[in-house]
């Protein structure tokens, strides 16, 4: 069976740097940290990191409020990077044939402001009759992809991987099968995720989040460095547009790139540490996938987010496989952590340094860790002509996610496969 | 409770919980209809009065017979009536 072809045509992000991809871009060009103190966590007692990089929400309303009602925070975030990224494709869902077009966007789970409310309103009375009618529909798990759909009227699959830090890379990467598999024309595919202390506590409660920085909160999270202590949560959502690539040649539709191979796996070992024999594995197997050998690879965008065990892993997983050639960097010493929706945000930016042709540093890499010595860590912007890069995301339950995208070139005709 | 309170109460529902206008807040309004509420708009609705009014109204048949903003006046004024004949 000859398949199909999957290329990006557009793309949308809400980000703590600014609510599109030209703000996100600047924000890093500058070398500008969003992460800021939380003065209101302080309230809560056990709590020990109180940085994180939130977003600034804007325009809300102009969502009309039958669409907006079952909307929480990131499903606003999900709902405008997904109109963003239609426009930025020039594609109306309307005029795709019934069932055609589909979003597969997920989350670490449903909107957790959303779901404090309904157990802050039910809990003191145990009355459960006192709970809005459209709060369920905020909280469950596939909230964003949902109200997506309903928002913008697609009409074809409608899924919402949950797999923590992975779910928005998975759901590129599902998008990926089911465009090649012929099963639908396009899909709008990412991650949302929105800040809140129980997210911010979830992973304090394992000594995951960074606790030294709260008086100097743009130091921190700091991927690969030597004096890095955990992760700060950031929030926003990042949405591309998945396309059939005859179809978008057809109407002649911009192609940022086209996803030339995927992988995920279970480390089937812990359920919390980073497993660096099953991220080698999933690398692997995305470059496999892909047909592309690690030398090919022009920039890797980590996922790093600043923990101790998490970044030795994944420099040591990368060093294995790419020794120290290909240029490295993490970006979430510039938005923090944004979890579900990172995959998706940072292939946004990936995609802009390959139009660019520069790699962007890691923020707050000012000393190498020992233990993530070995692969080359970009510390200053390089310039350089990127055609294929490779995407990572671990999450918590042992997922690994990996993409790789090769920027588009008309002259290749076929990406030559038949599976 | 005058009739007056009561209008302007549920008058003040329907600006913060469903976000229309006021000058769009007449007596006649059909609340779907006119206003575009649905059924699950209801749902908060019934919630929005219980709270506001200090009633409890969550399986009154009579809800359902509430076509207008007029008839949810009258609705409040009838069930505070009673409650107050109760309590006397």
């Amino acid at each position: 069976m000859q398949l199909k072809r999957a290329v990006i045509t557009g793309v949308g992000l809400i980000t703590p740097l600014g609510g599109d991809t030209g703000s996100l871009m600047e924000g890093i060009k500058a070398r500008k940290s969003s992460v800021r103190y939380m003065e209101e966590w302080a309230q809560y007692n056990g709590l020990g990191s109180h940085v994180a990089a939130p977003v600034e929400l804007k325009d809300e309303k102009k969502i009309p409020r039958q669409n907006r009602r079952s909307m929480g925070r990131m499903s606003i975030f999900a709902a405008q990077a997904s109109a963003q990224a239609l426009a930025d494709a020039g594609i109306t869902p309307s005029e795709i044939p019934l069932g055609r077009i589909g979003c597969i966007i997920g989350s670490t789970m449903g909107s957790a402001k959303s779901i404090n409310d309904a157990f802050e309103i039910m809990l003191p009375t145990k009355d459960i009759s006192l709970i809005p009618s459209l709060l369920f529909f905020q909280c469950m798990s596939h909230t964003a992809a949902a109200n997506v759909a309903q928002y913008l009227g697609l009409t074809g699959y409608l899924m919402a991987p949950a797999a923590a830090c992975a779910s928005s890379l998975q759901a590129i990467g599902i998008g990926y099968d089911l465009i090649r598999l012929g099963r639908q024309d396009v899909l709008l595919c990412g991650g949302a995720e929105e800040l809140h202390p129980t997210v911010t506590g979830s992973f304090d409660i394992l000594f995951a989040t960074s606790v030294k920085y709260n008086q100097s909160p743009q130091k921190t999270p700091r991927p690969f460095d030597q004096d890095r202590d955990g992760l700060v949560c950031g929030e926003g959502s990042g949405i591309l547009i998945l396309e059939e690539y005859e179809r978008a040649v057809r109407r002649n539709a911009k192609i940022y790139a086209e996803i030339i191979g995927y992988s995920t796996n279970g480390s089937g070992s812990h359920i919390s540490q980073a497993d660096k024999k099953s991220m080698i594995h999933c690398m692997s197997e995305a470059l496999n996938n892909a047909q592309v050998t690690p030398e090919q690879i022009d920039y890797i965008s980590a996922h790093a987010t600043g923990t101790l065990q998490g970044d030795k892993e994944e420099a040591e997983a990368i060093g294995e496989i790419f020794g120290g050639h290909v240029p490295v960097s993490s970006l979430k010493g510039y938005i923090g952590h944004t979890l579900g929706a990172s995959g998706a945000i940072e292939l946004i930016a990936s995609l802009q340094m390959m139009e660019e042709g520069i790699i962007y540093p890691t923020l707050n890499l000012d000393n190498i860790s020992p233990d993530c010595e070995g692969i080359y860590h970009v510390t200053q912007p390089v310039r350089k002509e990127i055609k294929t890069i490779l995407k990572n995301s671990f999450a918590f339950g042992g997922i690994a996610a990996a993409l790789v995208c090769r920027k588009f070139d008309s002259s290749v005709k076929s990406n030559g496969r038949s599976e | 409770m005058t009739e007056q309170e009561i209008i302007e109460i549920t008058y003040k529902v329907f600006e913060e919980l469903f976000e229309i206008k006021r000058e769009q807040l007449q007596p006649q309004a059909h609340i779907f209809n006119d206003l575009g509420l649905d059924s699950l708009d209801i749902v908060d609705l019934v919630v929005a009065l219980q709270k506001s009014f200090g009633v409890k109204i969550r399986n009154e048949d009579r809800v359902r017979n509430i076509r207008t903003l007029q008839d949810i006046f009258e609705f409040i004024f009838a069930i505070k009536n009673e409650e107050s004949k109760k309590s006397s």
